[in-house]
């Protein structure tokens, strides 16, 4: 679940994640864990995922062709930057960076055909 | 429902996309009397003067396999919607053309934008020849209107609000 919070002018990106006990909030990237069985005293902060150096898979969502890549291999990307778009069924689906990172890996072509849950893409 | 009018716009599916992002709310239509730079898939660009109508609508939060779904509904809505006004027999050209007698009329083109793994927003673009006298050459064997196929005017603005009215009915079965 994602939230957008304007106070005093200032604008929040809240996600908030569910498992099991434990609640994930992401205010603006940064990631506050609470156990919902212990409550606030066992708050812990840690920093978003974005920002660690792990490998991510970008992968399709739907079955379709590639239509156009617009990223390459090396280049260092933003949040929300626009990666490749997938052609399905006459839908075209724009497929956007979440994170910042740096393009590993493309593994397809323009034309290409994929399957959904094919890697499309790798982050690092 | 919220219908923005322009009298000239780039593509009504952009300007949708970009109201979205800045979080115009779903169901809120963008209406163009005609369009700079209309396009289907892959960047086709579809002739889009004065006369015809061209729309799209922001769709409320959905998963990417109902907005395909929508995108197939739509052909099917806009068939039945032109058969029933002007008593015209459309055949859908699957997924997303409508034809009369063979040519062309209206095409509709979904866009979703997927940040990770997750859809954030969809809109879908429809372009109907209503109101067009003629095509340039390239497209006169295939490419027909509402207009030349009754002979007569058409009002654009009606037209919309049914279809937008049966999209909307259509969504909720989703």
């Amino acid at each position: 679940m994602e939230l957008k919070i304007n106070i005093k002018g200032k604008e929040y990106i809240v996600n908030v994640e569910e498992n099991g006990n434990e609640v994930k909030v992401i205010v603006n990237g940064k990631k506050h864990v609470f156990n919902s069985s212990t409550g606030i005293e066992d708050i812990s902060f840690s920093h978003s995922p974005s920002n660690n150096n792990h490998s991510k898979e970008i992968k399709a969502s739907i079955a379709g062709i590639v239509s156009d890549i617009s990223v390459k291999q090396g280049e260092n990307i933003k949040a929300h930057q626009k990666l490749l778009t997938l052609s399905a069924m006459k839908m075209e689906n724009e497929i956007y960076s979440e994170t910042n990172g740096k393009i590993k890996k493309v593994l397809v072509k323009v034309n290409d055909k994929v399957k959904e849950g094919d890697i499309l893409i790798i982050l690092e | 429902m919220k219908i923005i009018e322009f009298e000239t716009i780039s593509s009504t599916n952009e300007k949708a996309k970009e109201l979205a992002i800045n979080g115009t709310l779903p169901w809120t239509v963008i209406v163009s009397e005609k369009q700079e730079i209309g396009h289907g898939t892959k960047g086709a660009s579809w002739f889009s003067p004065k006369g015809g109508l061209y729309f799209s609508v922001i769709l409320p939060q959905n998963n990417i396999h109902d907005s395909q779904t929508i995108t197939i509904l739509a052909a099917s809505i806009v068939a039945k919607t032109i058969k029933e006004m002007f008593n015209l027999e459309p055949m859908i050209k699957m997924p997303n053309d409508v034809l009369i007698n063979g040519k062309k009329f209206c095409g509709i083109l979904t866009e979703n934008i997927i940040i990770g793994d997750k859809l954030k927003l969809s809109v879908i673009g429809v372009g109907i020849d209503t109101n067009i006298d003629e095509f340039p050459e390239e497209l006169k064997n295939i490419a027909t209107s509402v207009k030349i196929e009754t002979n007569k005017e058409v009002n654009n603005k009606l037209i919309l609000n049914k279809i937008i009215e049966k999209i909307k009915n259509q969504f909720k079965t989703l």
